[in-house]
């Protein structure tokens, strides 16, 4: 496939829901499971539009709530940072954040999960990608930080829909090597009065559900998705360890990030799975037949932090000039080692388990050091967004993740941009930043 | 000596009353925010001790494990405590009040775990929840009695329902006197100025509550002078721990009558019933009390800020916005149009920092002036 990158272009690279082309216009490798991913993404999306003119509910809700249970009585759902990473990547947020601060807002809030708000603040389907978001009748979010509350009811009101805020509890134990017991586990990894609450939370969403659009919640079906889904993520499992295994790295990391996410917000589907195991066969196939990421492999890196979805070309530019490849973020790992749950009896409990501790389990020091170490990493680049007080990828608590890196032998980059505000970015700039971490720190120490 | 005179020096010196206390023998209990049931740590016995930040201290230590992005005050608190500053600290209790806040308590815990040699109060995490919902009050009701169990280890003993009660009615007492300290703010004209009222206000979180009570009633029987007659403010936004914000406004020939963050006029809302039983009591007031600017929804801010601003006669509203402290910035767009509507204009100081410089103090008088002259006089005044 040969096709010229263009600003707005919904098929331009570095979006997880599209094809990769490279800033340079260059066509780049693609995997055949990623492509129809995006195919597949832009299809639903069209469908389920012309559902929704039927009057059918439909809820957007931020990634680390438990959209399995939409599934299981068949309502359609986006996930407000897949549709931030499809604004961001159409190159639109400048055009969204500036309008959210002419109206009053200050320009350091946070972007990642506001960016939908921005978006529907400005009432134009023709501006917005793929000719904008049907009107939700319900926004779901866990209340993971300060603002999400404030972002979601300002979000309901603009849609005038309905807010089903979700608590987040904090966690009392740091979870020490959660993910070598969490699938079988769970139920003694994290505590049970957060599981409790949330499953709690659970039943009364599906209440609301049953009661507001005459649906009803079927056990069964969420017995087929929770196995499906681990189904879905034995093969991201196995995908991971053997990207982590082969060197030089068969798959780029956006390759490896569109492979994974766009399935993942399908996980629970035959056609989540069907994806899964392509992309696993495909990887497979390009292990056995040599193929590379990157030909002249001579340094391998990590991507701490939220895709930098307006420009996810980016890494392209450091496999060309020095061999360094990006050969993990936390998508595909997370996926491979934080969503499986065995769940015989009590698959509600099991979901829950799966989403409690999602942000915790996705920043975790020594898991993301684990990632590190299995992947053969000499260096890692951690995004840091300053409006975002998430652990690492915003502005708390990467600096933990730094120190147990460095005392590994693994020297980090804090790179401080937003990974959906454009604005904020400049590529000459961050590019020469992570040139002098790659020649200083990275490849000079592995000469030595 | 003078009681606003002694409530002053405590707000100045914050340690006094605990090293005191401490001193004598008592063990004190540190908590951040005003989250944290203070009663529960009085009627265990201990004396209860609201930490702060100081703008004037540095944040060397603290900085190698935070970035400067970070509610300020509270990277401040914690390099007081990395720094020994409050090294009389034999406990402390941090909420899940904020994300800063709660980012303090894994911070604290993960250099504890690094650095055994470093000497940190032993910490319990009180995960207090924010929407109003029956089912996070039960879960609040849960944080509570697994509080009260702390507590009763801290202490080796029993915490009664007859202490609790006479902690709530001590409690209860302090705030219904600093509501009528509200009452001489919000006179017209003010009987005291913001400046006065914010140490009257702070030094009850750092000072044994019966002995604060004790110098509320000899302050209030005083006769009071009249401040004049200058404009009253309103100040909404991040919570202010210090004076800078308050004698700058001041001094610009403004009073400040009312605020609605928790080191000021908030802090005492919503006292606990003392009809119910008092640990149910308790749960119920931390649970449904009045709404702090992070984690809660706009439209209660917007109501409970309007309430205020409206019931203190204001003239005006000034929100002062911290640096690294957004969450409140997401309720000022809806806050400015609705306290407009009732006729109250507003200015705004964004992301400012936690130690004014000189230039700083400079701008924003420039600002606050020019502003407190297109404020028009009252109808009937």
């Amino acid at each position: 496939m040969t096709q010229s990158p263009k600003q707005g272009d919904p098929n331009r690279p570095g979006n997880p829901a599209e094809s990769g082309v490279s800033r340079e216009g260059r066509t780049t490798k693609q995997l055949k499971s990623a492509v129809e991913a995006a195919a597949f993404q832009k299809e639903w999306f069209k469908n389920t539009r012309q559902r929704l003119s039927d009057g059918e509910p439909f809820v957007l809700a931020n990634a680390d709530t438990p959209h399995e249970i939409f599934l299981a009585m068949d309502i359609p759902v986006v996930m407000t940072q897949w549709w931030s990473a499809i604004i961001s990547a159409k190159r639109l947020s400048p055009v969204y954040f500036d309008l959210m601060n002419e109206r009053g807002y200050q320009r350091g809030l946070c972007r990642y999960c506001a960016l939908p708000l921005a978006c529907a603040m400005d009432h134009n389907p023709e501006r917005a990608p793929w000719g904008g978001l049907p009107s939700p009748t319900l926004v779901l979010a866990r209340l993971t930080c300060d603002a999400l509350t404030k972002v979601f009811e300002r979000l309901a009101r603009e849609y005038k829909a309905t807010f089903f805020p979700l608590e987040h509890t904090a966690p009392t134990s740091s979870y020490p090597r959660w993910w070598e017991g969490i699938k079988e586990h769970w139920d003694d990894i994290i505590e049970p009065h957060r599981l409790d609450l949330m499953v709690e939370e659970l039943k009364a969403l599906i209440r609301f559900l049953e009661v507001t659009t005459g649906k009803t919640f079927s056990h069964a079906r969420l017995m087929d998705i929770m196995e499906l889904i681990n189904q879905q993520e034995e093969y991201y499992k196995k995908t991971r360890d053997l990207i982590a295994a082969t060197v030089p790295c068969p798959v780029s990391l956006t390759d490896q990030i569109a492979g994974t996410m766009n399935a993942q917000w399908h996980r629970g589907t035959p056609w989540g799975l069907q994806n899964a195991r392509m992309f696993y066969e495909e990887v497979k196939e390009r292990v056995e037949k040599g193929d590379v990421a990157c030909k002249n492999e001579k340094a391998r890196l990590m991507w701490i932090g939220p895709g930098l979805w307006h420009n996810t070309a980016f890494y392209r530019h450091f496999e060309e000039t020095y061999g360094a490849v990006f050969v993990c973020s936390i998508y595909l790992s997370l996926a491979a080692d934080g969503y499986a749950r065995d769940f015989s009896g009590n698959p509600l409990r099991a979901l829950a388990s799966r989403h409690v501790s999602i942000t915790e389990f996705m920043y975790h020091r020594d898991w993301l050091l684990k990632e590190a170490k299995l992947h053969g990493v000499r260096g890692a680049v951690i995004i840091v967004s300053k409006s975002c007080v998430r652990p690492v990828g915003g502005a708390v608590g990467w600096k933990f993740v730094q120190m147990a890196f460095e005392a590994a032998g693994i020297p980090v980059l804090p790179i401080y941009s937003d990974v959906v505000d454009a604005r904020e970015w400049n590529d000459a700039e961050v590019t020469a930043e992570v040139s002098r971490f790659i020649e200083e720190k990275v490849l000079a120490r592995a000469e030595a | 000596m003078d009681p606003l005179e002694t409530m002053k020096r405590h707000y100045q010196r914050r340690d006094l009353a605990a090293r005191a206390w401490k001193e004598r023998g008592g063990k004190v209990v540190g908590y951040v925010g005003d989250e944290v049931p203070e009663e529960m740590i009085r009627a265990a016995g201990f004396f209860p001790f609201r930490i702060s930040g100081d703008p004037w201290d540095g944040t060397e230590e603290a900085d190698r494990y935070t970035e400067p992005f970070y509610d300020p005050s509270v990277r401040s608190m914690l390099n007081m405590l990395l720094t020994g500053r409050y090294d009389f600290l034999d406990f402390l209790v941090v909420p899940h009040s904020s994300d800063a806040v709660l980012r303090l308590y894994y911070h604290l815990r993960d250099i504890q775990q690094m650095d055994s040699a470093l000497k940190l109060p032993d910490l319990h995490l009180f995960d207090i929840l924010h929407t109003r919902f029956w089912m996070t009050g039960l879960y609040i009701r849960d944080r509570v009695r697994e509080f009260k169990k702390k507590l009763e280890a801290w202490s080796g003993k029993e915490l009664s329902k007859e202490a609790l009660s006479q902690a709530i009615a001590v409690g209860n007492e302090n705030k219904n006197l600093l509501m009528k300290v509200s009452d001489l703010r919000e006179a017209d004209p003010s009987l005291l100025s913001g400046v006065d009222a914010l140490q009257v206000i702070g030094s009850s979180m750092v000072m044994p509550k019966e002995e604060h009570n004790t110098l509320l009633r000899q302050f209030l029987s005083e006769g009071k002078r009249v401040l004049g007659d200058p404009p009253m403010l309103f100040v909404e936004g991040s919570s202010i721990d210090n004076l800078q914000f308050y004698e700058l406004v001041e001094s610009c020939g403004a009073t400040i009558v009312a605020e609605s963050h928790d080191w000021g006029n908030r802090s005492f809302d919503d006292p606990v019933d003392p009809t119910l039983d008092p640990l149910e009591a308790i749960a119920e007031r931390y649970h449904l009390r009045s709404p702090s600017p992070r984690m809660h929804s706009i439209g209660r801010r917007v109501a409970y800020t309007v309430e205020r601003a409206v019931r203190a006669k204001s003239r005006g509203a000034i929100f002062f916005f911290l640096e690294w402290d957004s969450a409140p910035a997401w309720d000022y767009p809806d806050q400015k149009k609705a306290l407009e509507e009732k006729g109250i204009p507003t200015l705004c100081f964004e992301t400012q920092k936690y130690l004014l410089s000189d230039a700083d103090k400079t701008q924003m008088k420039t600002k606050i002036k020019q502003w407190l002259e297109t404020i028009s006089r009252p109808c009937g005044k």
